[in-house]
């Protein structure tokens, strides 16, 4: 749940008496308190703690070392991992956008209570639980599940769709779908009827219209929706945990697994950091992107 | 049945589940022609032009381009040039590749898009302004790139729906002399859907007016100015005094005078005169009736005159040196016969 | 009247598409009546053993309450502690209420993992892990965004004019706030409330990071349940949380609309 956010504000009425900062002290001072408890302080300790020494034992001591981040650059491993992560995302990214373009230009094109009922059945599976819709994943893609027993009353061999990347990508598809809907949806704004109207009228037959009209005025959207898929693939571990069966192997599930199992926080820290560094590379592409379009 | 025209149209019906848009529309348009459709809203008259486009499909009824029957035919392959009321340019494209966009679809052959582009940008003022995206362009010249956009590709008709309503009135007058200059110069048919009468008759060689999805009239601009065929029409276009009154024996009585009905009409009637076809008769003659109120306008003197218990507007061009008449005076009214229309009333 | 119509390759892609978005919640529902003592498609037997099943699962039914009164307590201070700062943001204008508001929702922008890593470590040293308090400020961390964003929004598009007509009748600043700006932003208000309780109530990886065997939230148990063994009782138990879904979508529907409440 980390739907990019910012507050549009916009000017308020001028206000010609002046007013004291205590009042504006006191009513931000509650947010203020737990952004710096809850937010700030944890992440800035993050960043110190990826740089403390972990003894051979496992125990940490506050002593400031780069022996972790030389750790997760020269072993192997860790190269692996960061590079799965990426692929595996941006193969995750693509899909999603696949399966969600359809939905978001159908839902463009209804009106009146036939859309209130389309974005009910997208907006839904968005508010509910990533346990509960991973778990409707191992009902469909476990090996008694829908599609094996499906398979198996046609005669057909038995899929093996769960406890590998297959599942993984599966299951993060669709958890990412409502997100990327939402994020096409909003950049459509820009497709209006009449446009796709006098392209028709020019001589573009349905596929050029899409080609060179519907296509490019939805980019930036797309543009949008990707970096946002992007962001919550890398950093999703619910489904790769679940579905993954402890058999896929990614950033996200590691640093739980440093977190909680192996209890090495500084690992784990530089890990994160690694997360936060990977999101700024795809903030960067999705600007560059979003120039080059526009 | 009559001549076929360039563009023919045949028993064009649409029908939408609650209501029906358009009933039972035949049209023949000669080539070469400035034809407007003239109606309120929701007369159908866009509704039958986006028939003729092809955007909307016909429930029933035949559209003929040169002896080519469209009807059938989607959209892209009708070969019509259609400029719309919101412009509808493609956002993410400059205004020299809003207007190539027709001539790449018909795959033109480069050096020569970019030679009746640039010939295009010409006709329509806009030399200069190749590179700019649409956004950067005011409405008028939003407006223009539409028209040389749909012309370029030297469409078989040229569509044109209500294009001068976002405009401000001195641009609308500016476009409006534009159009019908360059639809003349290119001697294209086109079709030009307005609400406003005043468009309708000064830019259009024929008006087609609608009311409720029929077509009441056709004509030329004079046609029905003069001889409106219909209550509405007489109504629509220009300003008219509607009186009620009742058809009996043949002749119908107004204000104590009485004129010959229109054959066959009896019952209850309405009975029009324009405004400024009434004129003051010499003092005792004429129909009696009295001042109820005066407007100066400069141009013209607007009087209301009350006429045995009816309103009667009045229009007098004004040439300098009248008094104005105050509320109360005793005037006499006259008019021509053939300045006075009779409908059967409505139900 | 002349909307451009969905053309029948786009009908189709959409249905296929909602049918694969729609599977894993629809799919829950058979295999909640199974009869069967493990998970299987299509089940074997029927039976509605698994409902009653919930409740006399003791660690399900204990985390069932936890997370119900942390919601609805998150909730609340959400709508306290949001509410005061959407006001002073967006009416009381300070300088940089930009930079501030931008500041507020910036943890929504952070992966949950990272945040979940970050505060661990922060409150295994408050002693605030695997306590109630712990789990509140936890998920305040990424309610708190969500509420200021939302009332936010619903407080600048009211029209001042409403509010200052009240005042030139003689109400003081606080009457014109509790008896026109908040009937106002009634809609506002009905939507940070789904969303609020919503997000703190399916909030997994934060909750994953702070609890343990003393306290667990309703996610967190059917996680670990799923992670052992994937039997029809979390099939139940996700239709019940799929039913409250949909009843808080409608009610924010009904309420304030959900394009906008949803859709930018």
């Amino acid at each position: 749940m980390s739907a990019g956010a910012a507050i549009a504000l916009p000017a308020p009425a001028p206000r010609e008496r002046g007013r004291g900062v205590a009042p504006i002290v006191a009513l931000l001072a509650p947010i203020a308190l737990i952004n710096a408890v809850g937010f700030l302080a944890p992440v800035l300790n993050l960043a110190r703690m990826s740089f403390y020494e972990v003894e051979p034992t496992g125990a940490m001591r506050e002593v400031y070392t780069l022996a972790t981040w030389a750790k997760v650059f020269s072993d192997g491993y860790y190269a692996g991992l960061i590079f799965d992560s990426i692929t595996v995302s941006l193969g995750i990214t693509l899909l999603t956008l696949l399966c969600s373009y359809p939905i978001a230009l159908y839902l463009h094109r209804s009106s009146g209570t036939w859309r209130t009922i389309l974005l009910v059945l997208v907006i839904s599976p968005l508010l509910t639980s990533a346990v509960v819709r991973t778990y409707g994943w191992i009902a469909i893609l476990a090996e008694n599940g829908l599609v094996n027993n499906a398979l198996a009353t046609l005669g057909l061999a038995k899929l093996k769709l769960m406890f590998n990347a297959t599942g993984v990508t599966i299951g993060l598809t669709e958890i990412l779908m409502p997100y990327m809907i939402l994020a096409l949806l909003a950049g459509f704004g820009r497709l209006d009827p009449r446009v796709e109207e006098a392209a028709a009228t020019l001589g573009a037959p349905p596929f050029t219209i899409f080609r060179r009209i519907i296509l490019p005025l939805t980019l930036p959207g797309i543009a949008l929706g990707c970096l946002l898929c992007f962001v919550l693939a890398v950093s999703s571990f619910i489904t790769p945990k679940l579905l993954g069966g402890g058999r896929v192997f990614l950033l996200a599930t590691e640093i739980y697994d440093e977190a909680i199992v192996t209890l090495n926080w500084p690992l784990a820290a530089t890990l994160s950091i690694l997360v936060l560094i990977i999101f700024g590379g795809a903030l960067m592409l999705y600007s560059r992107a979003l120039r080059a379009i526009l | 049945m009559s001549e076929q025209g360039f563009l023919s149209i045949r028993g064009l019906t649409k029908r939408y589940a609650a209501f029906t848009a358009v009933e039972d529309l035949d049209l023949d348009v000669p080539r070469g022609e400035l034809v407007a459709f003239l109606g309120p809203s929701g007369c159908g008259k866009t509704t039958s032009l986006r028939m003729i486009a092809g955007l909307v499909p016909a429930t029933s009824g035949r559209i003929v381009v040169d002896g080519k029957d469209l009807t059938e035919v989607p959209t892209h392959r009708r070969d019509m040039g259609l400029v719309f009321q919101s412009y509808a340019l493609f956002p993410h494209m400059s205004i020299a590749r809003n207007v190539a966009f027709g001539l790449e679809m018909r795959k033109v052959p480069k050096d020569e898009i970019a030679r009746r582009v640039k010939e295009a940008i010409a006709l329509v003022h806009l030399t200069g302004k190749e590179e700019h995206r649409p956004t950067q362009l005011s409405g008028g010249q939003q407006q223009r790139v539409a028209l040389a956009r749909a012309l370029v590709v030297r469409p078989s008709i040229l569509l044109l729906d209500e294009p001068l309503s976002n405009l401000d009135a001195k641009l609308r007058d500016e476009m409006r002399n534009e159009i019908r200059e360059i639809q003349q110069r290119l001697g294209i048919t086109a079709i030009f859907v307005t609400h406003d009468q005043g468009e309708a008759l000064t830019m259009c060689d024929k008006v087609v007016v609608m009311n409720q999805g029929r077509l009441e009239q056709l004509g030329t601009p004079v046609d029905l100015y003069e001889r409106p065929r219909t209550a509405f029409v007489a109504s629509f276009v220009g300003r008219t005094n509607r009186l009620a009154s009742v058809a009996k024996d043949g002749s119908v009585e107004i204000a104590g005078q009485r004129i010959a009905a229109p054959a066959g009409l009896s019952g209850p009637v309405e009975v029009m005169i324009r405004p400024h076809r009434i004129a003051f008769a010499p003092a005792g003659e004429g129909v009696p009736g009295t001042i109820a109120k005066a407007v100066f306008a400069g141009d013209i003197l607007q009087y209301d005159v009350e006429v045995a218990g009816q309103i009667l507007s009045v229009e007098l061009a004004t040439r300098g040196g009248e008094t104005v008449l105050s509320p109360g005076t005793a005037v006499g009214l006259s008019w021509r016969p053939q300045d006075v229309f009779v409908y059967g009333a409505a139900a | 009247m002349d909307e451009r119509p969905a053309s029948l390759p786009l009908k189709l892609g959409a249905l296929v598409m909602f049918a694969f978005l729609l599977a894993p919640l629809i799919v829950v529902v058979p295999i909640s009546f199974s009869g069967d003592a493990y998970m299987m498609f299509p089940p074997s037997s029927w039976s509605t053993k698994w409902y009653p099943a919930i409740f006399a699962d003791g660690k399900m039914a204990a985390a069932f309450w936890t997370s119900l009164v942390l919601a609805t307590v998150v909730t609340v201070l959400s709508l306290a502690i949001a509410l005061p700062a959407a006001f002073a943001l967006v009416r009381l204008k300070p300088p940089g209420a930009e930079a501030l508001s931008s500041f507020f929702t910036a943890p929504l922008l952070l992966p949950t993992i990272v945040l979940g890593l970050a505060i661990l470590i922060v409150f295994a040293r408050l002693g605030l892990l695997a306590t109630f308090p712990g789990l509140v400020a936890a998920h305040l961390v990424v309610t708190l965004p969500y509420a200021l964003r939302v009332l936010a929004t619903a407080l600048s598009t009211l029209p001042i004019a409403v509010e200052e007509a009240a005042a030139t009748l003689g109400a003081s600043p606080f009457t014109v706030f509790r008896r026109i700006t908040l009937p106002m932003m009634k809609s506002g208000l009905v939507g940070t409330t789904a969303l609020c309780f919503l997000v703190s109530f399916d909030e997994v990886v934060l909750s994953l990071f702070m609890t343990g065997p003393r306290i667990q939230t309703l996610p967190v148990a059917m996680y670990h349940h799923v992670e052992q063994q994937a039997d029809p009782l979390v099939a139940a138990l996700s239709v019940l949380l799929v039913a409250l879904t949909l009843i808080v979508v409608l009610v924010v529907d009904r309420t304030s609309g959900l394009a906008k409440t949803f859709v930018k």
